[in-house]
């Protein structure tokens, strides 16, 4: 009986051995697709000099003060919303994990800036 | 409704670790205590919040300040709802023992204890990734 608990307890750990290495395979062949520094797309920046691009999600009620708190902060430059969950393939080109994740695009896409966390944000504005 | 504070990602992966230990280790030795044992355990840290979770609490206790600052904070919606999958499950194999069914008790534990497992070793929390998916069909603004 001990063995045969034995050998199932082997093959879960295998399965889940196997589960894992599957979900690394896949998850670095995405970040294998993607380039090392995507550019902000140029509908997003709008002509803008500056842009921050807040990623939210539907259950992030941190994010929307977070974008008004960058644009108060900034007025000069576009603040825009991206919803994660709407725009999977942008936020997976940004390597976004969670919001809201915050970045600064100059005028040509490039980020220069990258804030996770409503916590971050908070730092950053008070330290300008 | 407010926003929760986000939580260190690496306790729910550290109670989850102990989690798939101590199933694959009942199973092994044919204990069931350890299914109702763990559903409880469960149900603290989902119910209650993370400090009342006793892994959540010895994580954030006792190993926590010995390792460094975390680099991902998270949102604790989505691991809360997974511990409540969970304890669904090991609630619905606890029942399955006190019925007589102990094949059916053990599957759903071990079902609970591979997930468990995942999660800990990858990062792959399933609940936490069906939570995501109900949010964005409901819309769930926290």
């Amino acid at each position: 009986m001990f063995l045969a608990r034995g050998t199932v307890v082997i093959v879960v750990l295998f399965a889940v051995a196997f589960a894992g290495r599957l979900y690394r395979a896949w998850r670095s062949g995405l970040q294998a697709d993607r380039p090392a520094h995507p550019l902000v797309p140029a509908s997003l920046l709008a002509g803008a000099a500056r842009t921050w691009v807040v990623f939210t999600s539907p259950y992030c009620a941190t994010c929307g003060p977070v974008a008004d708190r960058l644009q108060l902060s900034d007025p000069s430059a576009r603040v825009v919303k991206v919803d994660a969950t709407r725009e999977p393939h942008l936020a997976g080109a940004f390597s976004v994990r969670s919001a809201p994740t915050v970045l600064l695009a100059d005028a040509a896409g490039n980020v220069t800036a990258r804030l996770v966390g409503a916590e971050a944000v908070e730092a950053y504005v008070a330290a300008r | 409704m407010p926003t929760p504070a986000p939580i260190d990602a690496r306790g729910p992966r550290f109670n989850q670790g102990v989690l798939a230990v101590a199933l694959l280790g009942g199973f092994l030795v044919d204990w069931r205590p350890v299914v109702p044992l763990f559903a409880l355990v469960l149900l603290a840290g989902a119910a209650l919040g993370p400090k009342y979770g006793p892994f959540l609490a010895l994580y954030a206790k006792v190993i926590k300040p010995r390792l460094g600052p975390p680099k991902t904070m998270e949102d604790p919606r989505p691991p809360r709802f997974s511990a409540s999958v969970g304890v669904a499950f090991l609630g619905s194999g606890t029942l399955a023992f006190a019925a007589g069914h102990a094949g059916v008790g053990w599957a759903l534990a071990l079902v609970v204890a591979a997930l468990a497992g995942l999660s800990a070793t990858t990062g792959l929390c399933v609940g936490c990734e069906i939570y995501l998916l109900l949010a964005r069909r409901t819309s769930v603004v926290g």
